[in-house]
């Protein structure tokens, strides 16, 4: 692996990042001098307790192991009051998601612009972030899945197949590729991505089901993405 | 399913024949499997009660539980059904290839002209599929062994044949076949993708797996 991951790496299983920074630049900006502002205060402090109760639910339970009802007695609020900040179990599972992953991105975005070598190491690099990210909520990630195939999902949830940003940071990784020469300059890119986010969806599956660790999940993920680079290196 | 066991049991009787008690249990079974599979393609998995499915069914939650533990049980019985069927139709349509690609290319497609009059139910599949629960065991059962068997097979043809090399990654290769098969339901599912459009993807994504023990 690359060393500029190293740090990374040990950063991310370290501390709970993303659960905290969100939150705290939130409340931060609230003003609880007016009432109005303590009304705010309040309601956000009920929407974290609701995420947090979630976060975990989903984690153990799976998406379709979790009611609303759980996770308003899990967070010690009622149910309409669940109701009154998300339309949705799909939605509160978007909004743990988006806050989770809104750190990893941060991190990826600051990292990946230093990242040298060939395209497949730094793919793999890109990939073990993920998965030292990850490793403790597999099950969440999975759900996370799950939820795209849900019939009640309202259109403002966010599932899996919805997020762009890991397809462009995939993206990114291939056009630097093609500019360094290897890459194949007319291979189908959003077949190569599809290909790596199935091979990575399939990683978290095997996470889950089989208590893989993060160094076995991206052993896997790096024969996987090995594979698929045969079917990107130039061709002639 | 439930119509070859029913034929079965006709053909039986002269050695055999089920007593009226039987015969009236897998009816009713026959008639709670229709009625399920009719409410999981209109409402999801998640949508569809035990209570609904009894209620089209003409018939008390009881007499459904007795005859089915819940409603994931239910669920598995039409998938097993329909895999088992599918897993069928994939083997004739690669027998109809000629060299590797070309016949894991027909198997895709075989895939996705089964579901394509059902995919809500497809959706209901993936659903359970991804769960923790009932994941493990759809993705271990009987016929999606044999889907994976009929992935690898054509490998190994191909290597018989000259066109692929000795390959020291066929399990992840068949695995990766696989998965990219069942990803691209996702565009049937979601975005009305045709199947000539699911074919000159798959095509493309054969290629681009296979292109490590192409030879030459």
């Amino acid at each position: 692996m690359a060393p500029p991951s190293d740090p990374i790496l040990t950063d991310s299983r370290g501390g709970d990042v993303s659960d905290a920074a969100p939150r705290l630049a939130a409340s931060a900006a609230e003003a609880p001098d007016a009432t109005l502002g303590v009304r705010r205060t309040k309601k956000q402090a009920t929407r974290n307790r609701v995420i947090d109760a979630a976060r975990e639910l989903f984690d153990t339970q799976g998406y379709q192991g979790t009611t609303i009802r759980e996770i308003a007695r899990h967070a010690g609020v009622s149910v309409g009051s669940v109701f009154t900040t998300f339309a949705s179990k799909g939605e509160v599972l978007s909004q743990v998601m988006a806050d989770r992953l809104d750190g990893l991105y941060a991190e990826l975005d600051r990292v990946m612009p230093h990242l040298r070598g060939a395209t497949i190491e730094r793919l793999r690099t890109m990939f073990a972030i993920h998965f030292a990210f990850e490793v403790k909520h597999t099950r969440l990630f999975l759900a996370h899945i799950a939820a795209a195939y849900d019939w009640t999902l309202p259109s403002t949830a966010t599932p899996m197949g919805k997020n762009q940003r890991l397809q462009g940071i995939i993206r990114e990784c291939l056009d630097k590729g093609v500019a360094e020469g290897d890459v194949e300059a007319d291979v189908d890119q959003q077949e190569v991505t599809d290909l790596l986010m199935a091979a990575y969806a399939w990683v978290y599956r095997l996470a889950a089901w089989n208590d893989a660790d993060a160094p076995a999940m991206t052993a896997v993920m790096d024969r996987q993405i090995a594979l698929i680079a045969a079917g990107f290196r130039p061709r002639g | 399913m439930m119509h070859t066991a029913k034929i079965q049991a006709v053909g039986d009787m002269p050695v055999k024949a089920p007593t009226r008690r039987a015969l009236a249990k897998q009816q009713t079974r026959a008639k709670v499997l229709d009625a399920a599979r009719q409410l999981f393609s209109e409402q999801g998995y998640e949508g569809a009660t035990i209570r609904d499915i009894a209620s089209a069914a003409g018939m008390s939650t009881g007499a459904v539980f007795a005859n089915f533990t819940d409603k994931s049980d239910l669920f598995r019985e039409i998938m097993l059904t329909d895999m088992t069927a599918l897993a069928e139709s994939m083997r004739e349509a690669a027998s109809h290839g000629t060299g590797a690609e070309e016949s894991l290319l027909k198997i895709f497609v075989a895939g996705y002209r089964f579901y394509q009059t059902q995919l809500p139910l497809a959706r209901a599949a993936f659903s359970v599929g991804w769960s923790p629960q009932d994941g493990p065991a759809l993705r271990a059962a009987g016929p999606v062994q044999t889907m994976l068997n009929l992935f690898t097979e054509q490998l190994t043809k191909g290597v018989q044949a000259g066109e692929l090399t000795q390959d020291d990654q066929s399990a992840l290769r068949t695995q990766m076949l696989f998965d990219a098969y069942l990803a691209n339901y996702d565009q049937a599912i979601f975005q009305g993708w045709t199947i000539e459009a699911l074919q000159s993807r798959s095509r493309d994504q054969i290629r681009i797996l296979l292109a490590g023990v192409r030879r030459g």
